[in-house]
């Protein structure tokens, strides 16, 4: 990535401008025909800078050259599996059967959409062993949220009024107990054991006639697999709470056991990790969720079903079936407006197919590729004598998606922090792994390669990974030197807060 | 490695949990296979483009300019995570603070964030945000008024959103112009909020709000929700009273997609700041001195306060949020208010070539419209829609999935995209059925 050279080019330079953009036909009518009342008629059009096409297409060049993306380079972004996005995704998703369709259309003009939305419904459940799956939450976060209001469905229908605790590890993500919170539960953390798997006396301990839920990841945010899980599960179920699995770790495991063989209720698809959408710079995302039987009443309105069609449906019909929106019995409702991320469906749907029944293949490579980085993260170290600046973050034989170094040693010796060790990697032309999450980690780097990097890729970056350590502390707290801007002043950022364009007049 | 087969990877499995057969789906696909199920499938759906539409009800066919398209799909942009890294994130990172700014512009706001899922979800956020800021004060506590003309499914996620931190929703009346009742809206003093929607969802722009914060008083938040490409000829909600101002960004920059991805527009003025959801860009500079950006205000997300964070959102809407910067980019100013202009024009020329049917009235004849309007029809709007059907047109939204009484209300919504033509087309139509209907 290069700094996109030192000329700054920003939006309002063009303020002021006579750049024109845009072309456009002339209106029906005159805008003095137009019957707007006075006191709602706009007195000054938006400040906006004014560019010309070319003006605008280098402007959003040059801004992409700042920017690093997986098409950049590795991305080893523990927890966040960037994968590569094959760009026949992004075909499919453009073409006009999806992108100029409208969600109020009625079925019969949407057969092929609501046939993909099927497929996907029943895929996503295969694969968690779960009964019944809705595309409607258009990320992981809502996604939590959504199985966590038809649970409190759930408990309301069955006269439960009393289940209102939650439990998370402190090891779980953020948004387990915000989600968890944002539906007006109570959050029980329990702490985890000191190797960072899940404590059953400390579950034990919590669990009773208000636990509403757990909700946990498996493998979890330090990549080892809960070999507990199912004791875990049967704990939880004793006093008549639910399981919730949350699927940000999904890509490990997928084919090789389920959610719901591991005991769980409900579950998340992170539809843009597992499957592969692009992250678009933060999004969007897709999280659909996965309920057992006795939750699938709740889930949110409208899923797709399928029947056989009438004789006048049969020439509109894309197969065997007819397929139609469906409102489960005792729905929670909407939580967006629409069908969900139908894009982002459309998008992962491309990526499955390209595996079909091999998908188990793609988790496999997945934690092969870990495992393989990790060995060799240490091979390199031994051979460049770095070996004694990072241990393990877990004591384990075998990590699933993801491993954690800890940095600890490297901080103790010679000051050298974890946030240094990243900062080092950018100036290597990589993204920097995961730093300082989870925190039972000290100085955490957490480093996830994906199933799509290939073993000179995983060897090369061993390699990078150890001349960094090699580099003295000096050299490591003044970098990155090579990026479009060094380190960036956070705290200033948030002490003089700028969050938009400030005019000369203001 | 030390590791002899891929099954030991997976020891760690316990036996009793672990899948035993093959997943029961089908063989993989090669690319070109993919496509080809991908072109047959989605080639059954009909688009929009092929017929004359005049369906929107929330959604809206705008053109997006070809040079969008070419350049979100940069990898740079969107194969990048949430810029945790600012140092190699810089593009995004000035692309959405460029975006604040013009979001800022557009809807008179002080402050915005770079987007939320969708309109939905940031109209449900904005109240709940104005319960956390005004509760404490508030003589009815954990109460909000809405528009009683929000569409249910709209209705639906704002109560799933609420429900959690045990707020009431009430509904605020309007008179039989379509336009709020201004007297109802002295109820809502003293509660946490107040939403509407400009244009209505009816399509009504409503004279009115500039009395509501007046009305409300100081200690209650008005939150105006709209329809972005309007405010090239609509006043800005900021100039006009508001606290909170949402929308749905679809129509700037981003095709329909089915319904998603779209992106939530989300601005309101400092009393909101810090109990605000979703990530914002803070301009700052490096260790050089030299411009840079980075996300800020954190303290406030889940990442950081867990179970006491403002929002559970993590994930937004990013790369939608960056096609509406580069659209706005190119309109500018006065692009946005032909583009406006444009809306309305064909809105109203529509509207006049309708009056000429025997058999139609328009229940909100009185008022203005921006883009969609209501039309009484002499039978069902369901057997006007299967009329249509067979003329080759997408009709109207029918008004009694949201209002089931009003069985023969058809809300017509035209587009920058809809042409003379399509109008013509439509108006000879439902000139032949009105006339077979009432015969």
């Amino acid at each position: 990535m290069g700094k996109g050279g030192e000329r700054l080019s920003r939006l309002f330079d063009h303020y002021g401008a006579e750049g024109k953009g845009y072309s456009q036909p002339a209106a029906l009518l005159s805008a003095s025909e137009l019957n707007l009342p006075s006191n709602m008629a706009r007195k000054q059009l938006p400040r906006w800078p004014r560019l010309s096409e070319p003006e605008m297409v280098r402007h959003y060049t040059w801004l992409s050259k700042r920017n690093f993306g997986i098409d950049t380079g590795f991305y080893p972004l523990g927890s966040c599996t960037m994968k590569h996005n094959p760009r026949v995704n992004e075909v499919v998703a453009q073409l006009p059967g999806i992108a100029d369709i409208h969600p109020h259309q009625p079925e019969h003009q949407l057969q092929g959409l609501l046939s993909i939305y099927y497929e996907m419904q029943e895929m996503l459940a295969i694969c968690a062993g779960m009964d019944s799956v809705t595309l409607q939450p258009v990320a992981g976060a809502q996604g939590e949220f959504t199985a966590v209001r038809c649970f409190q469905e759930y408990f309301r229908h069955r006269g439960e009024h009393h289940r209102t605790k939650v439990i998370v590890p402190d090891s779980a993500h953020g948004t387990n107990p915000a989600s968890a919170a944002m539906a007006g539960f109570e959050i029980i953390e329990i702490p985890s054991q000191e190797d960072g798997r899940i404590d059953l006396a400390a579950l034990r301990a919590v669990v009773g006639d208000d636990t509403a839920a757990m909700m946990i990841t498996n493998p979890n945010t330090l990549g080892l697999f809960e070999q507990d899980i199912a004791e875990a599960s049967s704990i939880v179920h004793e006093v008549g709470g639910l399981m919730y699995y949350d699927g940000a770790n999904f890509n490990a495991i997928l084919g090789r056991t389920s959610p719901g063989l591991m005991g769980f209720d409900a579950v998340h698809y992170n539809l843009h990790k597992t499957f592969s959408q692009p992250h678009g710079g933060g999004g969007p995302g897709s999280g659909p969720i996965g309920v057992k039987e006795h939750l699938a009443p709740f889930l949110p309105s409208p899923i797709v079903d399928r029947r056989a069609p009438s004789d006048e449906e049969k020439n509109q019909a894309v197969d065997e079936y007819w397929y139609t929106w469906h409102t489960p019995e005792h729905t929670i409702g909407k939580v967006q407006q629409w069908h969900g991320n139908a894009g982002a469906v459309l998008r992962c749907w491309a990526y499955y197919r390209r595996y079909g029944k091999e998908l188990r293949t793609m988790s496999e490579h997945a934690v092969l590729n870990a495992n393989y980085l990790r060995h060799a993260i240490h091979r390199e170290a031994k051979a460049a004598g770095v070996d004694h600046l990072f241990v393990d973050g877990a004591d384990t034989i075998v990590a699933k998606h993801e491993f954690t170094l800890s940095l600890g040693p490297a901080k103790e010796s010679l000051g050298i922090s974890a946030m240094d060790v990243a900062k080092g990697l950018l100036d290597m032309g990589y993204m920097a792994p995961t730093v300082y999450f989870p925190l039972v980690v000290p100085e955490c780097m957490m480093i996830e390669p994906t199933e799509t990097e290939s073993k000179e890729t995983l060897d090369t970056f061993a390699k990078d990974f150890c001349k960094v350590l090699q580099l003295d502390a000096e050299t490591l707290h003044n970098a990155p030197t090579t990026t479009p801007v060094r380190r960036v002043d956070e705290v200033y950022a948030a002490r003089n807060l700028c969050l938009r364009h400030p005019f000369d007049d203001e | 490695m030390g590791v002899e087969s891929i099954d030991a990877l997976f020891a760690d499995v316990p036996e009793s949990v672990r899948m035993v057969n093959d997943l029961p789906l089908p063989d993989a696909q090669s690319e070109e296979e993919l496509l080809a199920d991908a072109k047959r499938l989605l080639g059954s759906n009909l688009a929009l483009g092929d017929q004359p539409s005049f369906l929107g009800a929330g959604l809206y066919r705008n053109f997006v300019p070809s040079s969008v398209f070419q350049l979100v799909t940069r990898g740079e942009f969107l194969t990048s995570y949430t810029p945790y890294q600012p140092e190699v994130s810089q593009g995004m990172l000035q692309a959405m603070w460029e975006f604040q700014s013009l979001i800022s512009e557009l809807i008179a706001m002080p402050i915005t964030n770079l987007s939320l899922y969708d309109g939905s979800t940031a109209a449900a956020e904005a109240l709940t945000c104005a319960v956390r800021v005004h509760n404490r004060k508030a003589e009815q506590k954990d109460t909000v008024y809405i528009s009683e003309l929000t569409p249910p499914d709209r209705i639906s996620v704002i109560h799933n959103y609420c429900q959690g931190a045990g707020i009431e929703i009430k509904m605020l009346r309007h008179d039989a112009n379509g336009c709020i009742n201004l007297e109802d809206v002295a109820r809502a003093k003293g509660s946490c909020a107040v939403y509407v929607e400009q244009p209505n969802p009816l399509g009504i722009i409503d004279g009115g709000y500039p009395s509501l914060k007046e009305i409300i008083g100081e200690h209650t938040a008005l939150i105006v929700g709209v329809q972005p490409v309007s405010l090239g000829l609509l006043e800005a909600p900021g100039h006009y009273g508001a606290d909170i101002v949402i929308g749905e960004g679809q129509p700037l920059g981003s095709p329909i997609t089915g319904g998603g991805p779209l992106y939530g527009i989300f601005g309101c003025t400092q009393p909101y700041l810090r109990l605000m959801p979703g990530r914002i860009v803070g301009r700052s500079i490096d260790v050089d001195g030299k411009e840079a950006y980075c996300l800020t205000l954190s303290t406030r997300e889940q990442h950081i306060r867990r179970h006491r964070a403002t929002s559970n959102i993590c994930t937004n809407e990013t790369l939608i949020a960056l096609m509406g910067a580069m659209h706005m980019s190119l309109l500018g100013p006065e692009g946005l208010e032909h583009l406006a202009v444009r809306n309305m024009a064909a809105c109203t020329q529509l509207k006049r070539q309708l009056a000429t049917i025997d058999g139609l009235s328009f229940p909100y004849e009185q008022q203005s419209h921006f883009n969609e309007f209501v039309v009484e029809l002499p039978a069902t709007t369901s057997s006007c829609l299967t009329y249509l059907e067979g003329q080759d047109i997408v009709g109207g939204f029918d008004v009694s999935a949201w209002y089931p009484e009003k069985t023969n209300q058809m809300l017509l919504t035209v587009t920058d995209q809809t042409s003379q033509s399509d109008i013509n087309h439509l108006v000879e139509s439902l000139t032949k059925w009105a006339k077979e209907v009432s015969a």
